[in-house]
């Protein structure tokens, strides 16, 4: 019994301690989602207004502005991109975002991905290839669901090879949901795994972004009680996702909201 | 009991409402801190699964020490005032007493509940934390009570 009071107080001595040097550690990291937080409200109504009204300016098809149209919508698509990124951190980091079931075909949202990414992939002339072996609607969120695998095939078509191949399965195994993006290039190291998956990560080797796509992908993965992994080779980076397979949808989300009618609290204890 | 519609949040999520609504969720080691503004009928919660963040990933309420700064700022933010705020803590059970005994998760999960709410000068009124059942919660913002219901393992599974 002493022993175990023992622990118990070492154990609150060096939680103290902790909780004091975290302190430190979010104070100095709070410029950084001050940042995330301002930078999503501030860009993403504009930037809502240009893609509504790029569409108008479109010239006819012989006019020779035409290419300078493709290239103006091609690098509005894909900062409005980098911005709905900045949008989810926020939003996740502010405790915001909330799971919306709905039934999806996992290849519809894949291929919705592809299309919005369309002019990244042809910018890098990548060849896309799908194998859905599936093949049926699942029980998830979609919005989450397309935020994951947009953000995987775009880090694919950016950081793997150009003129090459990014390979997407759909596959179900013991009851999870299983999507892998393969792209051909060097991938991050093992040994920077936990960087990777880290917003605004220092010190990874080679080209990277801003480190915040994969770190939503993985909040993403996590809330629906998933995860996600890589995997590098010589020539192949295999990123994989991991989700349970739910089997029923829940009421709720049947209209739409997170709100439920909760069981009965009859015989609850009242605080 | 709550008739009609309640919120339900998951873990890493917070959520701030004015009567008549409700928040409801479901808790195992993960712990859940209540606040209620008595005078404006504001209440929120939110919903933790470790204590601390450390820098891996984004800053997430899903850590004890982010979750409950921004849930007292988000109250302050939305008229509560910190002087007549109250606070309730549930959660923090030992679910799997042969695996994460060593971690102590639940424990360090009511003991940063404890030291930031002390630091934030926020009283807590009532608590039911430890032990090893899950807890299902749900906020009466009518009212500012909590109603709570021990539940068996088997449907925690999914939760935190």
């Amino acid at each position: 019994m002493d022993t175990m009071n023992g622990y118990d107080e070492e154990v609150t001595f060096l939680s103290r301690k902790l909780l004091d040097l975290n302190k430190q550690l979010i104070e100095s990291e709070k410029a950084k989602s001050r940042f995330l937080s301002l930078v999503a409200n501030e860009l993403n109504d504009p930037m809502t207004a240009l893609l509504g009204l790029i569409p108008r300016l479109k010239p006819d098809e012989k006019n020779s502005h035409q290419a300078i149209f493709g290239l103006v919508h091609q690098e509005a698509l894909l900062l409005d991109f980098r911005i709905q990124n900045l949008v989810a951190a926020a939003q996740i980091e502010s405790g915001e975002i909330d799971t919306t079931y709905a039934s999806v075909k996992p290849e519809t949202i894949v291929k919705e991905a592809i299309e919005d990414l369309k002019y990244l992939i042809q910018r890098n002339n990548i060849l896309i290839s799908i194998h859905d072996t599936l093949m049926r609607p699942v029980i998830s969120d979609p919005r989450k669901l397309y935020l994951i695998v947009k953000n995987l095939i775009a880090n694919g078509c950016t950081y793997g090879l150009t003129d090459s191949i990014v390979d997407i399965s759909i596959t179900e195994s013991s009851s999870t949901l299983v999507i892998a993006v393969n792209n051909q290039g060097d991938g991050p190291k093992v040994e920077f795994k936990p960087q990777v998956f880290t917003r605004f990560a220092e010190g990874l080797e080679g080209e990277h972004g801003l480190g915040l796509g994969l770190s939503i992908v993985r909040e993403l993965c996590e809330s629906l009680k998933g995860n996600v992994d890589y995997t590098a080779d010589k020539s192949w980076v295999t990123f994989t996702v991991t989700l349970p397979l739910e089997t029923t949808l829940p009421d709720s989300d049947a209209c739409g909201s997170n709100e439920f009618l909760f069981e009965s609290f009859d015989d609850a204890v009242e605080f | 009991m709550i008739r009609g519609y309640s919120t339900f949040i998951h873990v890493g999520q917070i959520h701030i409402d004015v009567a008549p609504k409700a928040i409801s969720t479901v808790l195992g080691s993960c712990v859940a801190v209540c606040l209620y503004d008595p005078i404006l009928g504001i209440g929120g919660m939110n919903h933790y699964l470790l204590p601390f963040w450390n820098k891996n990933g984004l800053q997430t309420p899903k850590f004890g020490n982010i979750a409950i700064p921004k849930l007292i700022e988000s109250m302050l933010a939305k008229g509560a005032n910190s002087k007549t705020i109250e606070a309730k803590i549930f959660g923090g059970a030992m679910m799997n007493p042969g695996v994460n005994e060593a971690m102590m998760i639940g424990q360090k999960n009511i003991l940063v509940a404890r030291e930031i709410l002390s630091e934030y000068q926020i009283a807590i009124v009532s608590e039911d934390v430890g032990g090893q059942n899950g807890r299902k919660i749900q906020f009466d913002l009518e009212r500012g009570k909590v109603l709570m219901k021990y539940t068996p393992r088997s449907d925690l599974l999914s939760q935190g």
